[in-house]
């Protein structure tokens, strides 16, 4: 009897202790959310550090970077969000440092097809 | 007492994975069961085949959405053994780390799927609460909460310094509290064994007969554990005991699975003290000769088998994927045969399914 009733008992303590601390869901999006550092987010290209040379596309997973290129400095680096799985091999396989992860969410799009952005274009003719 | 058939899955309240029985009813008692599974095939094998290694560390990420590191960790490991790399110790510190770290929160999540099923709701409000502080950790280390992307093949893309040390070591104490929390609640809790003990049991016999792994073997007292017996990253430099329990029943599993988080907290604080210096990756080259391989690791629910073949170019011939649940799966008709109907959620949640997995 008195074991039945300790098995009762036993989670009061944390049950009056939960009482008073505060909740541990978050506030968001009333309340911007605090993320990590290292948060993978939103692709963010340097089109100024950007070379075309297309190891970017060639290791995305999802095929979410296309490069477009006619010439040396004619090229165009397209991405796609609604493709993207924010991995990040990008980042890591770029040798020039022009690609980031920001710690950023991507906002939603009424429409699919408004999600791909041309991120870097060159269209230098060449001498 | 007529017999009747009740169909349960793929989509059921009782049921929160895709998989579908049809069981045959006499009154309460359930007399037979065919399982059917395969709704969630999503032919990643045949994925990996037309993408390079480097793209395929991101696809098999998506094998499992809870032990989605240990699945990055066995293809990795692969792929060195075929380059024939030697990985740096700071990176195999740092990847056992998060195989750890995400053998407790599996084991969190899955101790709180089961209360739910039992109709013991605190204790899955408060073990997926204290599941948040380790997804917390996961996700500072790597910057996401389940796909990391913290493996690359030839070490690990992701570092800890001294401060983000002691922050986590210092959370790991809050969690090892709570923890042993659980651990004195099921202990002691009458309500939690009468619907667990001798629930969905397994013989050891049955178990070498079915090759089942994992916390469900050791919880008959098959003593099986791969980070022991063939020591694979980090583990060989770690001090650390191999849980078992003799009862073969959801009780039994239940506290293995406990105590294996304590374990690995224990394991955890281990790693984060002794974590060497040096560099994080060695380089690897994007062609990988030719040759096959056999790469085996403990997932959070038993041992995980990778086959990669390579025919010398920058993709594999044939990645093959074994999964611990695939031989859980087998062992629930046995499991079901005599159960009480009330009883089939707590007989599916013990063995803790994860069909994504298991179909791939």
């Amino acid at each position: 009897m008195l074991s039945r009733l300790r098995s009762l008992l036993y989670l009061l303590p944390q049950f009056w202790r939960m009482l008073f601390t505060r909740p541990v869901t978050v506030r968001y999006p009333f309340a911007p959310l605090k993320l990590p550092s290292y948060f993978r987010g939103k692709v963010t290209i340097d089109p100024e550090l950007c070379r075309g040379c297309g190891m970017c596309a060639r290791d995305c997973p999802a095929f979410a970077l296309e490069l477009e290129r006619e010439s040396r400095d004619n090229f165009r680096l397209i991405h796609y969000h609604d493709r993207c799985a924010y991995c990040g091999q990008c980042e890591a396989s770029c040798n020039f440092g022009a690609i980031k992860l920001v710690n950023e969410f991507v906002p939603a799009a009424p429409q699919r097809d408004t999600l791909s952005r041309v991120m870097v274009r060159r269209d230098n003719e060449e001498a | 007492m007529t017999k009747i058939t009740i169909p349960i899955g793929p989509q059921h309240p009782a049921l929160k994975e895709p998989l579908s029985f049809l069981l045959t009813v006499e009154g309460e008692q359930i007399l037979d069961s065919a399982l059917r599974i395969g709704y969630v095939h999503r032919g990643l094998e045949r994925i990996c085949q037309n993408r390079n290694y480097v793209q395929n560390v991101h696809v098999v990420e998506r094998v499992c959405g809870i032990c989605s590191h240990i699945h990055t960790t066995t293809y990795c490991q692969g792929v060195e053994a075929l380059l024939g790399l030697q990985v740096p110790p700071r990176a195999l510190y740092l990847r056992t780390l998060l195989c750890e770290l995400e053998r407790i929160h599996s084991h969190l999540l899955w101790l709180g799927v089961l209360a739910e099923y039992i109709g013991f709701t605190t204790i899955f409000m408060y073990a997926w609460r204290d599941r948040e502080i380790v997804l917390d950790i996961m996700e500072e280390l790597s910057g996401g909460r389940v796909a990391h992307a913290a493996n690359v093949i030839g070490g690990v893309s992701i570092d800890a310094d001294e401060a983000h040390v002691a922050s986590i070591l210092d959370r790991l104490d809050v969690l090892e509290r709570q923890i042993k929390l659980f651990l004195d609640l099921i202990r002691r809790e009458r309500s939690f064994q009468a619907r667990t003990r001798g629930v969905g049991h397994l013989s050891a016999e049955q178990i070498r007969r079915y090759c089942v792994v994992g916390p469900a073997a050791r919880a008959s007292g098959v003593d099986v554990d791969l980070r022991r017996d063939a020591p694979y990253a980090a583990y060989k430099w770690l001090n650390f005991q191999v849980i078992t329990a003799e009862e073969g029943d959801v009780w039994a599993r239940t506290m293995v699975r406990v105590l294996e988080t304590i374990e690995s907290l224990h394991m955890c604080r281990q790693l984060l003290t002794e974590l060497p210096a040096g560099p994080l990756t060695v380089r690897a080259p994007r062609r990988v000769p030719p040759g096959e391989v056999v790469s085996r690791t403990e997932a959070p629910r038993g041992e995980l088998i990778y086959y990669i073949r390579s025919d010398g170019s920058d993709r594999p011939a044939r990645v093959k994927i074994r999964t611990p649940t695939l031989t859980t799966l087998i062992t629930l008709h046995d499991q079901l045969a005599g159960v009480h109907t009330a009883d089939v959620p707590v007989v599916l949640a013990g063995v803790d399914l994860c069909i994504a997995c298991a179909d791939r």
